[in-house]
């Protein structure tokens, strides 16, 4: 049988796209002692109100972590800070070696976010959008790539369409096709999965174990605990800004086992955070 | 039960929002802007109104204003046949659809809703429109708001019936155009034979009747609507408009009795249909959303039709500096309302008429002097409407700042190119009017002469100078963006009512006074080098020299401002600006 295309860009192996158990990330035993995200004593204020305090982390390549958290927990404030869009009030930022307040260019040329709303330019087509992101981040023969994107994100007939005119599943590929276009090296998602339907949701998570495989380092900030479950080889548990446990997850369960042998994240979660969970 | 719930919503959306108006006067921005804006609307509306009544219209031209506004009234009822091209759709929010639709209310309820909800802008417009009409109407202020709140509760029954009616012939498989050409068809039919009967029956155009007799018009008018079948024919939109022309309260009321038969027929007529508005009310429901979101950020364009995707004015590489980029994406945004053709239409129109008048325009270049104190005009008008018009810019991208502040570029790259392309714009359309200009210009006025290398002269110094002013224009309001983005809240949640007019009035003076500033040392320049050089060399050598020394003030005035708002671009937060 003749595999598909679209399933070419997003995982290596096909069979992974058909359905068959998708194995965790591989951590390289060769990976650079240098993290591709750095983040020490990241504390974001609003006036009085500490969204973030204190956060400390890294992410080496290969390395996918899970963030999570109640609402409120600064999961989004996190997120916006590690991506260059808001300043930290105080802390440093780290990403692919450059630091995000002293070398924000080099630090943004690394790293892709795709927000859990898809923000597009209204006006410009699909097409365009990808010359303009072309532009911005200097892609080099960027038409084959983004004919390719297009073509494995089943968009080529849309390449002419404005925003209004595409539902919020396309939107979203959109935003990811113009993400991917550079390469990334770092990659954070906010709810990935929101708007996708199950054929997306597997891809997106193919793809964020492929980009894992090859090298990426990637935060997901979801509260779809069993797809952190799935793809993420680390977790870190927010609360109130600040960070309760951070690690492998292993460790993590571990940690929060109580004795127990058949801890999920959901359990851990429950228990690091201190909230109730429903039935117990 | 039901409408007890509607009206318990009604009366607390109506209330909250008063109240959450009021609460916010407590922030200094709104609190200036809500000072300004009344002093706006007391010396523009409100002083007039409190001046007291004026005369009522002129007792002789009483039957024929009368009549005409029947008339008119006609004619725009016949129109909310023609031109509707959707199915019926009650105006309904979001929230309204998500609550209403599902819940077990009987479309008639939701109909009644609906109107109920509508006479809140009915009384609220109906009050506007009789303050605003006393300076040209006059007469008793109650009775011309209660007559414009006949007309409006009228007209507003109306084009929902007739919304439904349209529903009804979409559903039976006929299009909007075929329901306009039938429609058209009946209606010249009817006119033709109205013209035919009118033309039998009328007497002759009286003799000696010119252009400067408008009386005598004004009886030959009044005699046509009596003609024929014309009286008949307006005779219910007459008893329409009748208790808004009342002269007295004995008049009004016994105006208002017919009127208000009509609007009760009206109201029967609409709740007794069965049409299913549902889904259009869905549609319209997140496309008003969507309008009302575009137009509170200012892209009043967004009022006109929905977006098509527009070709780009120029075709982007890969490598570059990517503030190309931003100009680009903002050119297609303005290229979906500006296409080629209609520059080019623009241009044509402008050197031919240009040129016509030129030709025709004698020997006294009275014309000329005009043409070119119009293009002079409009030049200086655009440097301040400009800016409010043209916003492809910040203020149309603050939305997406999450997205530009992404993007690995330093902050100046995001300015510069945010504000090229509305400043290209602009600078475009004054490059048109300096053509027309020359063009217009004639060598000799009175006692001035301009020689032909002066005329030039004056017209390349504008050229150079004009696209730097405009930089400098269009910075200013993206300025004011960056450093009171609270004035600028844009989307659902974005203010409504007079303190954000006050507000864009301050904005509006702010602007002058800065851009005046910001211009003055370039003038000092200019008038330096073009009275140095003007004595030694000659005028058109010092025009010239004097605007690309100004020119060149004004760019490095610009590159200083685009830095230094770079920076503050580069640590601007949006979401602790706006907590």
């Amino acid at each position: 049988m003749e595999i598909p295309l679209i399933f070419s860009f997003f995982c290596q192996d096909e069979l992974l796209a058909f359905g068959v158990d998708i194995a965790p990330p591989l951590i390289s035993q060769t990976a650079p002692p240098v993290p591709q995200i750095d983040v020490s004593g990241l504390t974001k204020l609003y006036g009085d109100l500490a969204a973030v305090t204190d956060l400390s982390f890294a992410v080496r390549p290969g390395e996918v972590i899970g963030l999570v958290g109640p609402n409120g927990a600064g999961k989004t404030t996190t997120l916006r800070c590690l991506a260059g869009i808001i300043p930290p009030t105080r802390g440093a930022v780290r990403i692919g070696g450059f630091d995000m307040a002293h070398d924000p260019i080099e630090a943004k040329r690394r790293l892709a976010f795709f927000p859990d709303e898809p923000r597009l330019f209204e006006y410009l087509t699909v097409d365009q959008h990808l010359t303009f992101t072309a532009r911005i981040y200097g892609v080099a023969g960027y038409e084959e790539i983004g004919t390719r994107l297009l073509e494995e994100l089943e968009m080529t007939d849309k390449r002419n369409k404005i925003p209004a005119e595409l539902s919020r599943g396309m939107k979203q590929k959109l935003v990811i096709a113009c993400g991917l276009l550079h390469s990334p090296r770092v990659i954070f998602f906010d709810e990935p999965l929101t708007g996708l339907d199950p054929i997306g949701i597997r891809r997106m998570k193919d793809s964020i174990l492929k980009r894992a495989r090859d090298g990426a380092a990637i935060l997901i900030s979801s509260h779809l605990l069993h797809l952190l479950e799935e793809v993420c080889s680390h977790v870190l548990i927010l609360k109130n800004g600040r960070k309760v446990i951070d690690g492998t997850l292993e460790e993590v369960r571990q940690r929060f086992s109580e004795q127990s042998g058949d801890t999920n994240l959901e359990d851990v979660f429950f228990r690091a955070t201190g909230e109730i969970k429903e039935g117990t | 039960m039901i409408a007890s719930a509607l009206v318990y919503y009604q009366f607390n959306s109506i209330k909250n929002r008063l109240l959450t108006r009021v609460k916010r006067l407590k922030k200094p921005n709104y609190l200036v802007g809500a000072i300004v804006g009344g002093l706006y609307f007391y010396f523009y509306l409100l002083r007039n109104f409190l001046r007291g009544n004026r005369a009522p219209f002129s007792p002789a031209h009483q039957d024929l204003i009368q009549s005409v506004g029947a008339l008119v009234l006609m004619v725009i009822v016949l129109l909310a046949w023609v031109l509707p091209h959707s199915r019926s759709a009650l105006a309904f929010t979001e929230a309204e659809v998500g609550f209403l639709f599902p819940a077990p209310i009987s479309r008639r309820a939701l109909v009644n809703f609906k109107l109920l909800k509508s006479q809140a802008a009915i009384l609220f417009s109906s009050l506007l429109m009789a303050i605003i009409g006393r300076g040209w109407g006059g007469g008793n202020f109650l009775i011309r708001a209660f007559g414009w709140w006949a007309l409006l509760s009228m007209f507003n029954l109306h084009l929902l019936r007739s919304s439904f009616a349209l529903t009804m012939i979409m559903d039976r498989g006929i299009s909007n155009w075929q329901r306009r050409a039938i429609f058209l068809a009946v209606i010249a039919v009817a006119i033709a034979g109205i013209v035919l009967w009118v033309r039998a029956t009328l007497p002759a155009v009286p003799g000696g009747l010119d252009m400067q007799n408008t009386e005598g018009w004004a009886a030959y008018g009044q005699q046509i609507l009596r003609a024929g079948p014309i009286p008949y024919l307006l005779f219910p939109f007459r008893l329409m408009v009748a208790p808004y022309f009342a002269a007295n309260f004995l008049q009004f009321l016994l105006a208002i009795g017919p009127a208000l038969g009509i609007i009760a027929l009206h109201y029967l007529w609409v709740t007794r249909s069965n049409v299913a508005f549902e889904e259009a009310s869905l549609e319209r429901s997140r496309k008003d959303a969507d309008r009302i979101a575009a137009v509170r950020s200012g892209n009043w364009r967004a009022m006109r039709k929905p977006q098509k995707a527009s070709r780009p004015p120029f075709k982007l590489r890969p490598i570059g500096n990517p503030a190309i980029a931003v100009l680009w994406k903002n050119l297609i945004s303005a290229g979906q309302f500006v296409t080629a053709r209609v520059w080019l239409i623009l241009v044509w129109s402008i050197v031919l008429a240009a040129g016509i008048l030129r030709s025709n325009a004698g020997h006294d270049g009275g014309i000329q002097i005009g043409i070119l104190f119009f293009a002079g005009m409009l030049t200086a008008m655009s440097l301040f409407s400009g800016p409010q018009m043209l916003r492809n810019d910040l203020r149309q991208d603050l939305p997406a700042t999450d997205l530009l502040k992404m993007y690995p570029m330093p902050g100046w790259q995001i300015i510069l190119g945010e504000v090229l392309a509305p400043a290209i714009m602009l600078a475009a359309v004054q490059w048109l009017l300096l053509i027309v200009a020359l063009i217009a210009c004639p060598p000799h006025f009175q006692r001035l002469t301009l020689s032909l290398p002066a005329r030039m002269g004056f017209a390349v110094a504008a050229g150079v100078v004009l696209p730097f002013v405009d930089l400098l224009a269009m910075i200013i309001p993206n300025a004011a963006v960056m450093y009171f983005p609270a004035w600028f809240q844009l989307g659902k949640e974005a203010p409504r009512g007079f303190e954000t007019t006050g507000q864009q009035l301050i904005l509006m003076f702010g602007q002058i006074v800065v851009l005046t500033f910001s211009l003055a040392p370039a003038g000092v320049v200019f008038a330096i080098l073009y009275f140095t050089i003007a004595h030694f060399i000659g005028m058109p050598v010092g025009v010239v020299c004097g605007g690309i020394a100004a020119a060149m003030i004004l760019a490095i005035e610009a590159a200083l401002a685009i830095k230094l708002l770079g920076g503050t671009f580069e640590r601007f937060d949006l979401s602790e600006e706006v907590l």
